[in-house]
Formats: structure tokens, sequence, C-alpha cells
């Protein structure tokens, strides 16, 4: 499993480069917003996306969540739900809120445990991110309407490919744009996918 | 052709046949007298063009990553209805959002009064529309398999071999094959050859928003026009009223506002006026062109006009299937049945479709376990697992037609106007008596049959929800018939009252059947198209 992972990670790094590429990433649409506190987001990551990432497979998934949130285009028109004449709109920006909440957590953590987050053991990290987020779910959500950035970077990776195709152990390759040929076939476990 | 005379205090645009509204049945119309006949012909779309072809893989990309609209001015601020409608109003409509399905409607729905004794019988049989069902499938490029004969009648092949199944639906058409009930698949407007210059199908699963054009949206059928030089589009143009020749019923001038000039009145005059603008547009113009000789709106002094709104409610439920499937392969493809929408001689009348996906429903990640309890990272995934493993969700959703109340009705609403002051429309949908009282028996009929395809795999029954009460694929509201006193335009949708008047397309059908609409409000647009041609100049 852990072989096939790692091939599978670094596949997963090659799509996402061929994805910009060929133009299918999201552009961002307007103004640079206040970067999120790298360190910390980081290590909140430690302690909310699956340890079986290992590093790398945790840093690309992070970097995705920034890409992801530098392009997010508060107060966006929705696409219209089917039959419905009233044209609705995304929220208002939730980023300032996300990096005032990041650096509350290194407040916190310094106040409580004297140390950063990112030396804090991960259990201590949950216990602080417990609370945020214990009011929210049991559903992940979309990441543009979390109430908290740990909520919105677990929402983001659960909510991708990679992350199903994690799950199943299968290259779904959910959203690709591929040929009809092969439809049937049964994907192909990850590691041996071409 | 059209002629624009000057941009002075009032232009005016001469064609011998003035299109009003620029969807799929707008394009319908103008393909079909462009190739048989000499006529010159305008297009006016209030709307405009919404992104190109080459846009849409960035406008796909920002839906997927936020849930943006991908199809950027798509409707016009401030001209918004009030009930179950599109906002869509852009050059190719609605049919720009849609998903593609194509299913026809079937020949029971021609003869609900005869067969069953409920609701009404139309003017036109499904041997009168089937070689324009026929027209319509090669105009779009449908997909398709074919289904049982008695269930999918049709006299020529489709144009285009099925889209294929993908692994988990193959899976799945294995345990409908343990039933009694056939399944077959869905027709599809999306190409498993190359087609009329557009691409194959890559399976994007955004049909809502097709990156490589190998679905049809109406904009390429209008870009071959205007290449071709067959037509006149003018975009950003909202007809506001039809208006009469002196001393006759005939119609003169369609009167419209410049959306970049609102001071500069436009007329289109032409022999006939086509309007192709959707269940709730074509009504609204139709009774805010009242004036002195028809108090109550043009095309209705038997008082029909905007009456008759109808859909179809559909009840859907989640089965648990002891299989494990991958969703996310192929989810813009589907496992049909027609079975029950030609079921024969009844007993009470239920007429239904039925419709089978893969589904995620209950089988994402999420942060708390069956017991509450928060999980994190590796805890999520291992649930995640834990649910997907060994068993599976497939959606089943049974499109069901609801008989309208004459009382369903669309009105303009004199309590919210657009921005020139007219009043908009209001849909109030209100199913037949006959339909609400069926409306258990129909339930429980469905429900049980979602039953015994659960069972059949050795599956259970996830979920049931409530009948939608959405009345979907909406229609009616000039509905067609031979009896003036019922119905607004005869078979071919002529308006009874104004002899060059059409209306084509969703307003002319008498009830909503039990399938997606589209690909029948094509064919009645080129039944229309035809009786047209017999007064235009001819190729």
């Amino acid at each position: 499993m852990a072989e096939s992972r790692r091939t599978f990670l670094k596949q997963s790094a090659a799509t996402v480069a061929a994805v910009s590429l060929t133009g299918c990433a999201p552009e961002a649409a307007g103004a640079t917003p206040v970067p999120l506190p790298a360190e910390t987001l980081r290590a909140v990551a430690d302690a909310v996306l699956p340890g079986e990432l290992d590093e790398d497979g945790r840093e690309r998934a992070v970097r995705a969540f920034e890409r992801w949130s530098e392009a997010l285009e508060p107060v966006a028109e929705l696409s219209h739900p089917y039959l419905v004449p009233e044209i609705r709109y995304s929220g208002p920006d939730p980023r300032p809120g996300w990096v005032a909440q990041l650096e509350g957590l290194e407040k916190e953590c310094e106040s409580r445990h004297g140390v950063s987050l990112s030396d804090l053991a991960v259990s201590g990290r949950r216990e602080l991110l417990a609370r945020p987020v214990a009011d929210t779910g049991p559903g992940l959500g979309v990441p543009q309407q979390a109430d908290h950035v740990a909520l919105a970077l677990m929402a983001h990776f659960f909510g991708s490919a990679i992350a199903t195709d994690l799950c199943y152990g299968r290259a779904i390759r959910r959203e690709l744009c591929r040929s009809i040929e092969g439809a049937e076939d049964e994907p192909a476990p990850l590691g041996a996918a071409p | 052709m059209s002629r624009a005379v000057g941009r002075t205090a009032r232009r005016v645009v001469e064609s011998d046949v003035c299109i009003i509204g620029g969807g799929i049945t707008a394009a319908m119309v103008a393909e079909r007298l462009a190739e048989r006949s000499g006529a010159s012909i305008t297009v006016v779309e209030a709307g405009e063009r919404t992104a190109a072809l080459e846009e849409r893989s960035d406008t796909r990309a920002r839906m997927l990553a936020y849930g943006e609209n991908p199809w950027p001015n798509d409707h016009i601020r401030g001209q918004t209805g009030t009930g179950a409608m599109y906002n869509s109003m852009v050059l190719g409509g609605a049919a720009m959002h849609w998903g593609g399905a194509v299913p026809r409607f079937s020949p029971e729905d021609f003869r609900l009064r005869s067969l069953y004794g409920v609701a009404s019988d139309w003017p036109i049989s499904f041997d009168d529309i089937e070689p324009y069902f026929q027209e319509a499938e090669e105009r779009i490029g449908v997909a398709g398999e074919q289904g049982p004969p008695d269930c999918d009648p049709r006299s020529k092949p489709y144009p285009m071999p099925p889209l294929p199944l993908s692994y988990s639906l193959e899976r799945m058409r294995e345990w409908t094959e343990k039933t009694d009930i056939p399944f077959w698949t869905q027709p599809w407007a999306r190409n498993t050859e190359p087609y009329q210059g557009r691409n194959v199908c890559r399976r994007c699963d955004t049909c809502f928003v097709c990156p490589t054009g190998a679905k049809y949206t109406p904009d390429f059928a209008f870009d071959r026009l205007l290449a071709d030089g067959r037509i006149d589009l003018v975009t950003r143009t909202l007809v506001r009223r039809l208006s009469l020749e002196p001393g006759s019923d005939r119609i003169a001038v369609a009167e419209a506002v410049d959306r970049d000039a609102p001071d500069e009145p436009v007329e289109f005059r032409a022999g006939t006026f086509v309007i192709a603008a959707g269940h709730a547009w074509s009504s609204h113009l139709l009774l805010h062109s009242a004036n002195s000789r028809f108090p109550d709106g043009l095309a209705n002094r038997t008082g029909n006009v905007g009456r008759y709104m109808t859909g179809h409610w559909y009840l859907s439920g989640f089965i648990n299937l002891p299989l494990r499937l991958y969703p996310g392969m192929f989810v813009y493809n589907s496992l049909l049945s027609r079975r029950f929408a030609s079921p024969g001689p009844l007993d009470r009348y239920v007429r239904h479709d039925l419709r089978l996906w893969e589904s995620n429903v209950g089988r994402g990640p999420r942060l708390k376990g069956e017991d509450g309890q928060l999980l994190w990272g590796d805890e999520i995934m291992a649930d995640w697992r834990a649910r997907t493993e060994s068993e599976s969700t497939a959606r089943v959703r049974a499109y069901y037609d609801l008989l309208p109340d004459r009382d369903s009705r669309l009105t303009l609403d004199p309590g919210k106007t657009n921005e020139l002051g007219d009043p908009l429309p209001r849909i109030d949908y209100r199913p037949a008596q006959e339909s609400i009282d069926l409306q258990d028996h129909t339930v429980e009929t469905i429900s049980g049959r979602f039953e015994e395809l659960a069972r059949a795999a050795g599956g259970s029954m996830r979920s049931i929800g409530r009948p939608s009460e959405l009345w979907e694929h909406p229609g009616g509201g000039c509905r067609m018939g031979d009896d003036p006193a019922t119905s607004v335009v005869d078979r071919w949708g002529r308006t009874h009252d104004h002899e060059n008047l059409f209306v084509v397309g969703a307003p002319t059908i008498v009830s909503g059947g039990c399938a997606n609409g589209t690909l029948t409000f094509c064919a009645l647009s080129l039944m229309s198209a035809e009786e047209m041609q017999k007064e235009l100049p001819s190729a």
C-alpha cells in the first residue's frame, strides 16, 4: 500500500501540473488576499489530514488549498439551481476570518502550552481544534462555507478527486476529461494506473 | 434579407420571419426554415452570448472549485418572474445549461383521455410527431440505445451509438436483469462520434457546462446559420409587445427595446411571427400585448393563454447495493426504463419512467462517526473506507405525469415589474383534482417498484423521498388543440386568433408526460416550421 500510495501521490502531483498547463485549474479572479499564515496552516494540516498522505502528500494538499484560497472570489454568482429564478451569490470573504483563526490558534497555543502550534503534539493540536469545529458536521460541507479554517482545509482535501482515489485505492480520477473508450473498465488499482 | 433602417429615433428591422427568443426551439425553427425556404429570418434575443466554447474549460474549473455559475451574463437583472421557471435569458436559452437527456414522449402521452380517461388527448398522435422526433434527434445529434420496441418505438435508428456504460452502471445493469423491468441507456444529446464538426464526449462529468462541445447547445446552430448568412441575429433586444395591423387580426410589429439604447425603440416587421420564448415568457408576451381589440391579451379570445401550465413531479430514493461500485467515473450517464410509461391497460391510472444512477449518498467522507464523535485525518479515511468497501448506493428516480388544472396558471404580476415598468410573469402551478386523487396510488405504486428493484439484488431501500412538487421540464400556457374554446394554438402551433402568429415548443404541450420534455418541444417546433414553410418563398 505504501509504495502504491507514493506512486499515486507522484501521479497526483503530475496531474495537478498538467491540469494547470491545460488551463483547467481555476484562475485568480480578484485582488490578492492576505496570505494564510503558512507555518500555522501546516501545523493544522498535520493534525487534520490523513497521516497516510505522509509529509510530501500533506504539503501538496496544503499548497493546493492555498492556491484555491488565493483564487477564491467572494460574493460570486453561483450556479443556478434548476427552476429557481432568483440569482444566488456566494458569501463574503472568509479568508480574513481564517487568518484571524490561525493567528488566534498560535496565541492560544503559546498561552496554554508555551510552544508554537507546530511544536505541540498532534493530540494537543486536535484538542485546540476540537472546540471550534465540534458544533459542525456530520458532513464536511464545502470549504468556502466553512466556519473554521481547519474545516475548510479538511473539506478541500476530502472533497478532492485525490482523496476519493485514496479512499477506494483506485484511479477513479473523478471529473478528469478522458476518452469514452474504456469507460466500462474497472478502475485500475493505485500504482498500476498509467 | 432583413434590413435595419437607420439608427434614428426608431429603428425598423424587416424580414419574412421574425423569431422571438433565441433558445433551442428557435434554433430548430430557424435552421429548418433556412434550409427549406428562401425566407429572410430575424432572430431576436433579449440576452446576449455567454461563454464561448474556448472559455468553457476555465468556467468549468471555477464551477468545480467554487460552485460559480459557468455561464456569465446568462440572465438579465430585474427580468425575473415568480414561481418555478428558468432565469436564463441568453443566446441558447436554458439549453446552454441542460444535461442533454432527450427521451421521447410515449405514444400514450398523446392519448390520455382515450386510453385512460384522464386529462385531454392532444390533437396529434405519436405517429404524427414521430418523423419530427427523428429530425430533432438528427439536428441535435442524439446518441442512444434502442429499447424494447413496445416501450421505445422509432422508425429509424438513433443518429449515433449510445454512450458506453461505466463500470458501475454495467454492474447495476446486471442487477436490474434480475428483475422483470427492462433497462437501457438514456439517450443523450452528446456525441459518441464526431458530429456536425463537434467533438466526441470525453465524460468530463460536468454536462451543465461541457468544455469539449460534445453536448449540443443551440449556439452551435446559430453560429452555423450566421456563418452561412442565413439569419440575422439581434441580441440584447427585449420584445415587449406585439401589435396588430390596422383593421386586421394579423400581427404587424414586435415592439422591442435595445438594452444598450433603451430610449430608442426597435420595431421588427415581418410576415410571420414566431414566439419561441419558452414556457414562461411566451404566455407573458401574449398577455402583455393586450390592446383594445384583445383586452385580455393576444391569442386569448377564449381566455386560455397562461392556463394549463404543466410539467411532472418525481419520486426518488436511494438503494443500498451489496456491490462495490466506483462513483465518479461517468456520473452523467444513467439507465432508463420506460416500461411503466407504456403500461398497457390499467385498473387505475399511474404512469412513470425509472432511472438509475450511481451515487455516493451516505458514502462520502464525514466529520463525525455514527456515535457523533469527531473524526480526524486517518479516522475520517477509515470511516469512509468502511462504508464503501462492500456496499454502494444507487439513486433511483421516477418522473410521473401530473395532470394540470385549467387554473394552473401564468399571470402578469402587477406587484413585480422590470426596469421598464412592465409586469413580470408569475406562475402558480396546480394539479387537476383527478391528479390529486391519484397521488397516493401513484406514490405507493412507484415506491413498490423501488423496493422490488432493491430486493432483486439482495439490497435494501436506504430512503424514499417525498414527491418533488417541482413541476420539472415545464410547459403549457398556450396549449394546442383543435377547439379554440379549450386551446390557444392549433396542432401546428398557429394561434387560433392570428393567422400569422405561431407559438412553438414547450408552451404548446397539453400535458407534461413523464420524460424530459426538450426533444418533444423541438419536434413540435419542427412541425410548426413545416406549416410555416407553406406560406414562405421557396428555397
